[in-house]
This record gives structure tokens, C-alpha cells and sequence, in this order.
């Protein structure tokens, strides 16, 4: 179990897409970066969003579903170990890259940028674990329906600029029609990255939005569990 | 002692009957083939005894263990090379070996292994830039790492270039040689000829015969010539020879080992002149076709 997970490492950080989803929110975060004010409550909760996204909607799908067209996952099951141990250990790996993709944000954006960090610590790890939950399980779900792994590569690409627009990632929420702002924000991401900014604002996060999080986490994880495929 | 026994595997999907009441036995030490063509019920046999697929009903006993009710201890004692796995791209091929050793109770040292299979120059490189035989090569080395009591082996050489393919069968030589029993599911038929101490021939979900390959060919053959001056007498009281036939001046003899020689030396004992004369040795591919009715694609 140790030498799988220590295996899986190395070969995510052979993966270059575990580099980009590193980089492109750091990216963005540096060019916006410069021109914001002191005390933006806005951009780095946004950066985040971006960094989870992309981890969860990108490297985790396209990960699982590789492993199971190679064959890997069924090789698996004739050795002692059982493939579910892989699933393990992946999705582990896959929150550490979210942490750090999270942690490099902020740790850029309060040394270099002077970005505001907030206050309410405990809200925000608790912000960023439903959040990414509910991220995740929709990783999953793309993993388990999808053939093959160029597929969950496409369809986790194609989802990810609806969502990304519902939660105000690429128009800010208030330039955006109103109802599609306001049904926005139910969504995975857009709670995510509205919890975010409520954090950052210095308000404790809405308690309806951290259980529709959490709903999205529980509801969509089982329907991935169900459609699952070993092979 | 028998280490696999299956007795009458069944496994239907929707209208598909795929097994309908498979069973054989393999002994200790032997290189036991699986033959038919594709679609015939090889890989789900292999992959119910490995314990990967669930037959309907049936009974499966590797090494004395139920292959579903034992698997833990099931999955030590085998070694498994899939049809079609692949590994990730970027694992080197020591990482490999490292990794799957660290899976078994007892593994064996996969030094030892990189170098037995010709892969000690390429420990450093990344499965994707393995030539096939290469990659074949690994996976056997992977199949083997366990310490496995039996290696299950599917369409080992599917897509190796003639040469790669004779240097897998004298691997896989060294694997029975080293103790380990072989299970080999193919369609090559100069394949298991090669490799294989017996054979289950596989058409319609159904095992048609088993035998060794020399078994299934029968040993009989036939010597076919034009008569072209002179008369044959007694050639069916020859060493060897089981028939003879003749149609006009076409005659077919048949018989077994070396009666060729003596009808030869009995034709030009009497001064009979012939043409066209033909030896037919049969084939296994010949022995297929006589059993199942098809002929191999």
C-alpha cells in the first residue's frame, strides 16, 4: 500500500497535466494579480476555485478512466491487492494536489502579492473540504461513465467552462444576468467559490450553501459508486 | 497431482451461451494449452479460474483453493499476463517489477528477474517506450514476480514479429523448467505444437478434445502418387502402412512412422515407376479442422 501510493506519486508528477493545474491558476492569479486593489476579497477565492476545478474536473477523471481502458485496475484484482486500494490512494493524492494547488495560491498572493488572507481559518478548511467533495465525486461520476480516458478528458474539459461560468470564474457574478447568477451559485463550483469569497469577506459561510455541497458530494459520489466499472 | 480442476463451468449472457460445460484438469509441471479461435470461451474459462468472472455454475479448484471463496490465497499462489493490460506510460520498468513483488507474501527478487528476462539495460526505462517484445517480456516477468505455483499466460506472442515470438516460447520453457505449471491460452497452432504437454481444444464453449498436441495429430499420414509404368502388389502387407486406395492411376497410401521408406523401396523393388509423388504430414491445424468442423482463421 505504501510503495502504491509512493509509486503514484512519482508518476503524477510525471504527469504534466499535474503541472498545469499547478500553473494556471497561479498563472491567472499573477496577471490579474497586479492590478488589484489591497484587501480583494475577490481574485484568490476565484484562484482556488480554478485550482479544485481543475484538478477534480480534469487530472481525476481523465486518471481513473485511463488506468481502467489500460487494463490497470483489472491486472490489479489477479494480485493480492485489491484495485480499490488504487482508488484509494488516488483520490488521496488527488486532495494533496488540490491542498497544494491551494497552498502555492496563497502562499503567492500573501508573500509577493499582499493579497488578504482571511481570519476565519476553520471556515475555510471547512469551505474547501465540502467543496472539493462535491468537486470530486463529480470527477468520479465523469470517470465512471466515460469509455475510455481520452473521453473523460473531453467530457471533463467541456463541463468545466459551463461550470466555471455558472460559479463567475470567467464574467464576475455581477456582470451576469441575474437568474443565471442566482442559479450559479447552487452549483458545485459557484457555491464553492461564493463560500470562498463570504470567507474572505470575513462572514461565516452560508450554512444552505455548505449543505448543497455537501448534497452534491453525497448524492453524486453514490451515482458514481453505482456506475462504476472495473473494466 | 492435479492444480487446477474445473468441472463442468456453465456461463450464459442474455441469449450468448459462452461456457456450456467446460472441464479439464492440469497436472503439476505440465505447459497445459487452451486452444480454439476467438470467441470461443478461452479467455472466460482462464478469467473464471483466475477468479476475475463468476461462471453461472460449475466448480473451480486451483491448488485445492476456490478461486471466489479463497481468492486472497488464490491470488498469492497465481501469476496472471492479461489479454490486452497495458501499464501507465510513465512507470519505469524497475517500478514495475518493485511494485507488483510488493503485492506478494513471499515475491520473488525482481533483480533476479530483470536480468533473467533481458531487461536489466531497460530498468530505467518508462513502459511507453518498450517495444513490444519488451513489454511482453515484462509482463511475464510480472506474471512471475509473485512466486506464483501457476502462470496463467493469454495470447502471449498476439502481435510479436516471428522472431520475438520464438525467443517468448524458449522463455516460457525456462518458466516450466523453473518448476512453475503454465497454463497458455492461444490460437496459434505452431504455437502450443511448440510449447504445450497437452491441449484443451476450445470450439463453441465446449472442450472437443484433449490430448498432447502429438496426440490430437494422431501420427497418421498420407503418401499420394501417379502410376506411371508397372503394377503395385502387396503394399498392404508393408511395415506401417494402415490403407490404401486407388482411383485410376492416382493411388493414396496411408500408414504411420516410417512406411513412407518401405513403400518407396518396395515400389522400386518392382521395377513400379511413379510421378507426382507427395508425403502429407498432418497438422494440428488438420486435427482443428477434423474436430471442430472449422477451419482457423
Amino acid at each position: 500500500m505504501m510503495k502504491l501510493a509512493i509509486v503514484e506519486t512519482k508518476l503524477l508528477t510525471r504527469e504534466p497535466g499535474a503541472l498545469f493545474s499547478l500553473l494556471i491558476p497561479l498563472f491567472i492569479l499573477v496577471v490579474f494579480g497586479s492590478s488589484i486593489e489591497p484587501g480583494d476579497t475577490v481574485l484568490l477565492p476565484m484562484a482556488l476555485a480554478i485550482a479544485v476545478g481543475l484538478v477534480s474536473l480534469y487530472l481525476l477523471p481523465t486518471t481513473l478512466a485511463t488506468y481502467r481502458e489500460r487494463g490497470i485496475l483489472r491486472r490489479l484484482s489477479t494480485t493480492p491487492v485489491r484495485p480499490g486500494n488504487l482508488l484509494m490512494v488516488q483520490l488521496l493524492l488527488q486532495l494533496v494536489l488540490a491542498v497544494t494547488a491551494c497552498g502555492l495560491l496563497m502562499a503567492v498572493a500573501g508573500t509577493v502579492l499582499g493579497a488578504h488572507l482571511p481570519s476565519r481559518v476553520l471556515s475555510g478548511v471547512l469551505v474547501f473540504l465540502v467543496g472539493t467533495a462535491s468537486m470530486f465525486a463529480i470527477g468520479l461520476l465523469i470517470a465512471a461513465l466515460a469509455p475510455n480516458g481520452r473521453a473523460a478528458n473531453g467530457i471533463g474539459v467541456l463541463l468545466y467552462f459551463p461550470m466555471a461560468y455558472l460559479a463567475g470564474l470567467i464574467q464576475p457574478t455581477h456582470q451576469m444576468p441575474a437568474i443565471v447568477a442566482a442559479i450559479g451559485e447552487y452549483t458545485p463550483l459557484g457555491a464553492f467559490g461564493r463560500s470562498m469569497r463570504d470567507v474572505w469577506a470575513g462572514s461565516a459561510p452560508s450554512p444552505l450553501l455548505l449543505g448543497v455541497m455537501a448534497a452534491y458530494a453525497l448524492v453524486i459520489s453514490i451515482a458514481a459508486a453505482k456506475f462504476f466499472r472495473w473494466e | 497431482m492435479a492444480v487446477i480442476e474445473v468441472t463442468d463451468l456453465r456461463k450464459r449472457y442474455a441469449d450468448l451461451t459462452v461456457l456450456d460445460g467446460v472441464s479439464f484438469s492440469v497436472e503439476e509441471g505440465e505447459i497445459f494449452g487452451i486452444l480454439g479461435p476467438n470467441g470461443t470461451g478461452k479467455t472466460t474459462t482462464v478469467e473464471s479460474v483466475e477468479g476475475l468472472r463468476r461462471p453461472d455454475s460449475g466448480s473451480i479448484r486451483v491448488l485445492g483453493l476456490d478461486p471466489f471463496e479463497d481468492g486472497p490465497k488464490v491470488r498469492e499462489l497465481i501469476g496472471v499476463q492479461l489479454q490486452q493490460t497495458q501499464l501507465p506510460e510513465n512507470l519505469k520498468v524497475w517500478e514495475a517489477l518493485d511494485l507488483y513483488a510488493s503485492f506478494y507474501a513471499k515475491p520473488h527478487d525482481w533483480r533476479e528477474l530483470l536480468e533473467e528476462w533481458g531487461l536489466a539495460d531497460k530498468r530505467n526505462a518508462r513502459f511507453g517506450k518498450l517495444s513490444g517484445g519488451q513489454k511482453q517480456r515484462l509482463f511475464i516477468a510480472l506474471a512471475l514476480v509473485g512466486n506464483p505455483r501457476v502462470a496463467f499466460l493469454d495470447e502471449l506472442t498476439t502481435g510479436l514479429d516471428p522472431q520475438a515470438r520464438r525467443a517468448t516460447w524458449e522463455l516460457i520453457k525456462q518458466v516450466r523448467a523453473s518448476g512453475v505449471t503454465v497454463v497458455l491460452v492461444s490460437h496459434f497452432m505452431d504455437e502450443v505444437e511448440e510449447l504445450c504437454d497437452r491441449v484443451a481444444v476450445f470450439n463453441h464453449g465446449k472442450v472437443v478434445a484433449i490430448d498432447s498436441p502429438a496426440g490430437l495429430v494422431g501420427g497418421e499420414h498420407r503418401m499420394r502418387f501417379t502410376l506411371m509404368a508397372g503394377d503395385m502388389v502387396g503394399l498392404e502387407g508393408l511395415p506401417g502402412v494402415t490403407g490404401v486406395s486407388r482411383e485410376g492411376d492416382r493411388v493414396v497410401v496411408s500408414g504411420r512412422g516410417d512406411f513412407a521408406t518401405a513403400v518407396t523401396a518396395h515400389l522400386a523393388r518392382h521395377q513400379v515407376l511413379v510421378s507426382d509423388l507427395r508425403l502429407d504430414r498432418r497438422t494440428l491445424e488438420d486435427a482443428f479442422t477434423a474436430l471442430t468442423g472449422r477451419s482457423f482463421g
